[in-house]
């Protein structure tokens, strides 16, 4: 069993393994190269400890970041800039990743510039941009942080080595709800379906999600579902959606109909609901006994990017536990980072126990990663759950 | 001297083709080339049945077609309804307040039609004021609420283009010959008459102008359907957005454009037949 307070990596590590090793994305090469990737990585990992090392001046003075919203704190940047000299343009414009991804395909395919050095994009969406070659290497020299970065997130089937890629954060979907609206305790993903909630209900329009804990309600895997499950749960959703019971499809702009009371239950990310309660405090999150879906959020260079040696230097500062405790405490999601659940334990104990952060082997037991989709099977899932949304 | 005049003449016949060709020049990249590629776009990649995308416009996506257009036609009316009369009352019965009054009918475009939409679902909050006034009068829609119903989102509509319907109507107003009124009234016409015999007629073009300038952008519109309306209020124009960005069937959101654009076109064409064009300018 694991101490209070501390954050638990060995079973995030053990979880993520388990549904990455699932993924048959780039999986036969993936053994093969990955090995090499992983070790050169820690090789030049190793090599320099302190920051700053790699040579040389950085060649320019600020990094332009695009990532998703309430997901840092507040002060992170500032104090990025005060140790380093370079500003952040922390821009939180990535609410939905297919809509994100039809924004930077034409110009990355064109191989122009789209004004970001930094892009936070989910594990899947992350996958295609390195497969397009819309990435960039991550400069090791000035990163050697990236020795911290959690054993079981290391070697992933889409980014063999993380040559490409470095999680931000990883993060829950379960249920947010508001208790006052409700009545009562809510458990389960058939609760988001109780008549009394007719016209309270928001699902996220990011499909994994959505399709994903609705499948779980079903009693069907998302770490190995078929189209058949796909139309299924879908077929529920279109349901639901077209007799009034689901009032909209969201981003993150769920968060602020729950806190103003138009919605009683929403399909939410479970770190959401820190920022949530400081509007609302009666508002809870959690993870439906059916299970919930994991996933991460991971950090690319664009291929456009003309400054990847300052983009790996945010890397780095954010993959010093500290640091990372110092986001995830404003944003309690998962931290990647080794040592930050201690870090965390000295700046907000309370928060350091919570599930949100450091979820109980229980938990870790419901949560299921969705499984890789090729291509045609990507395009289908979402056809299905474009018709439920009903646009 | 004669060669002067040879040459005003030469400048004269190439001076017209001169004056349009920037206008022309800019149709040309902006509006032709971008229309012809997505025709291109909208018949799919070769090997595919070249039409499918116009079949499932009408097939999978007819109830968005309608609803597009029974919005876009409600809003319109509602904005006649509601702009004709303050536009009379401007043009005619304002006085020294006129120009204070017609400021005010274009204030409200200093801020961003996005966040004017968002001001809206602060206001039909389930829990704002507006509702539950509404709710002690028993007079909330079926769903108990404003927000993410029909209603919601044709008011949105109503409201993002009521000053395009005002505008038109007030300038055709104010350009009306008193004389006409008083000749009328001077040929037995009580006031009623005159304005039914006069007035409107007169201030016709007006109400053409306006009701273009809000039902065809209304039509295509999905800002207020995204923000005010739930799953099943969605447009066309919601479909056309999550076709082109999330599904990327380019072909199927070219099709849905070009059936938005024709509907509305032979829409266009048969309404100023019926009131007449002549005087739209």
């Amino acid at each position: 069993m694991k101490k209070s307070g501390q954050f638990d990596e060995q079973e995030l590590q053990d979880l993520v393994r388990r549904a990455l090793s699932r993924r048959q994305f780039l999986g036969r090469t993936a053994m093969a190269a990955g090995g090499l990737a992983l070790g050169s990585s820690l090789l030049s990992a190793c090599k320099g400890k302190d920051a700053g090392a790699g040579g040389g001046a950085p060649t320019a003075k600020s990094v332009r970041v695009s990532n998703w919203p309430l997901y840092i704190d507040q002060k992170t940047p500032a104090d990025f800039q005060a140790a380093t000299g370079i500003a952040v343009e922390y821009n939180e414009d990535v609410n939905d990743n297919d809509e994100f991804f039809a924004k930077i395909d034409e110009p990355l395919k064109r191989g122009q510039s789209i004004d970001r050095d930094i892009v936070v994009l989910t594990d899947w969406m992350a996958g295609r941009l390195i497969k397009l070659g819309y990435s960039q290497p991550i400069v090791d020299a000035r990163f050697p942080n990236k020795a911290n970065l959690v054993d079981g997130l290391r070697n992933v089937g889409f980014d063999p080595g993380r040559a490409h890629s470095v999680p931000w954060l990883s993060g829950m979907s379960g249920i947010a709800y508001n208790p006052k609206k409700t009545g009562r305790e809510l458990t389960s993903v058939a609760d988001l379906f109780d008549p009394k909630f007719k016209g309270q209900i928001t699902m996220l329009t990011e499909m994994r999600d959505t399709v994903g804990l609705i499948m779980l309600g079903e009693g069907k895997n998302p770490e190995a579902c078929t189209v058949d499950d796909a139309k299924l749960a879908c077929a529920k959703i279109k349901k639901y959606r077209e007799n009034g019971h689901i009032r909209a499809f969201t981003g993150n702009d769920y968060a602020e109909d729950l806190a103003a009371g138009n919605i009683a239950v929403a399909v939410a990310w479970s770190g959401d609901i820190q920022g949530l309660s400081a509007d609302n405090p009666d508002l809870r999150w959690f993870a439906p006994k059916e299970g919930a879906m994991l996933f991460s959020d991971n950090m690319i260079i664009p291929k456009t990017s003309d400054r990847p040696d300052v983009a790996s230097m945010w890397m780095n500062y954010c993959y010093d536990p500290a640091h990372s405790a110092q986001i995830v405490q404003a944003a309690p999601y998962l931290s990647p980072v080794k040592g930050a659940g201690l870090e965390l334990a000295k700046l907000d104990p309370k928060l350091a126990k919570s599930e949100l952060v450091n979820p109980p082997a229980e938990l870790y037991s419901r949560l299921k990663v969705f499984k890789w989709l090729e291509e045609a099977e990507e395009t289908e899932f979402n056809r299905l759950f474009q018709d439920a949304k009903g646009a | 001297m004669a060669g002067t005049a040879a040459g005003g003449a030469r400048r004269s016949r190439y001076a017209p083709y001169l004056l349009v060709a920037p206008g022309v020049l800019w149709l040309l990249a902006f509006y032709v080339l971008p229309t012809l590629t997505l025709a291109k776009t909208s018949l799919g990649p070769a090997g595919t049945v070249w039409y499918d995308g116009y079949r499932r416009a009408f097939t999978d996506y007819g109830e968005h077609l309608l609803r597009s257009f029974g919005y876009s036609l409600t809003a319109t009316l509602i904005c006649i309804a509601l702009g004709y009369p303050l536009a009379f009352a401007i043009a005619f019965r304002s006085g020294r307040f006129k120009n204070l009054l017609l400021g005010l009918v274009i204030v409200p475009f200093f801020t961003t039609f996005l966040v004017r939409t968002f001001a809206w679902k602060t206001i039909l909050n389930d829990g704002g004021i507006l509702v539950s006034v509404l709710g002690t009068l028993h007079l909330l829609p079926a769903e108990g609420r404003l927000l993410n119903t029909s209603w919601a989102v044709i008011g949105g509509l109503t409201y993002n283009f009521l000053p395009f319907m005002i505008l038109p109507i007030y300038v055709s107003l104010e350009k009306i010959d008193r004389r006409l009124v008083e000749a009328a009234q001077d040929l037995y016409c009580n006031a009623q008459e005159a304005f039914l015999k006069v007035v409107l007629p007169l201030s016709l073009p007006g109400v053409l102008a306006g009701s273009l300038l809000v039902f065809i952008p209304a039509a295509g519109d999905f800002i207020n359907a995204e923000l005010l309306g739930s799953p099943n209020q969605k447009m066309l124009g919601s479909v056309i957005q999550g076709q082109f960005l999330t599904v990327r069937d380019y072909p199927l959101a070219a099709s849905l454009s070009f059936v938005l654009m024709t509907i509305i076109t032979l829409m266009v064409l048969a309404y100023t037949r019926a009131l007449g064009t002549e005087d739209l300018a």
